[in-house]
């Protein structure tokens, strides 16, 4: 059984149902004792600037900003998509509590030892 | 409320929020000792045996939805 687990995560507020399902996930996965990575890519990076997320909340989950904070203190790691980041001309001074921002070869790596990776 | 078990009452928690809460709770308790789980969620007769298998502590007995889990060795 592989100790490492990937979610890809490409949505933000133009899709907060999958942005929150996401982190749920992910905090399944850490809370299982993995080694879990969120890739945020293409509008999911926009959750990696602090105050994006605190306005999403959706019925029958906890606060996004909430699960977010949960899966950063439980040691979950965030990359961000650079290209992607670059693209919206967002703010790296301002990033959200354990997230960095990668290329694609910090994701491939991650994913090379036989980490499964499901997305949304 | 049992002697010498710890418990918890998770009400509608479920999936990631469960289990990362599970985990948090367990960390810090004596290895061998007992867990008592209330979890509602329709998910945790599933959830709860793959997360125990996943991360090692034992499921001691299962009645939906009540779960009794000793804490694994460190």
């Amino acid at each position: 059984m592989a100790n490492k687990f990937c979610v890809s995560l490409t949505h933000g507020k133009d899709n907060t149902d999958k942005a929150t399902v996401g982190f749920v996930v992910a905090n399944a996965a850490v809370g299982s004792g993995k080694e879990t990575l969120v890739f945020l890519s293409v509008e999911g990076v926009r959750l990696a600037q602090k105050g994006f997320a605190d306005n999403i909340h959706e019925e029958g989950f906890a606060p996004l900003r909430e699960l977010m904070e949960n899966f950063a203190k439980a040691g979950g790691i965030i990359y961000v998509c650079s290209p992607c980041f670059k693209k919206r001309k967002l703010d790296e001074n301002n990033l959200v509590a354990g997230a960095s921002i990668v290329g694609g070869a910090k994701l491939v790596e991650f994913l090379s030892d036989g980490s499964p990776c499901v997305s949304y | 409320m049992v002697e010498g078990v710890v418990e918890w009452d998770a009400g509608e928690l479920g999936c990631g929020e469960l289990v990362l809460e599970l985990r948090s709770r367990l960390a810090p308790m004596n290895p061998g000792e007992l867990f008592r789980l209330v979890a509602l969620d329709p998910g945790a007769p599933a959830d709860i045996p793959a997360w125990c298998r996943m991360t090692g502590h034992t499921l001691v007995s299962t009645q939906h939805p009540v779960y009794l889990i000793q804490r694994k060795e460190d």
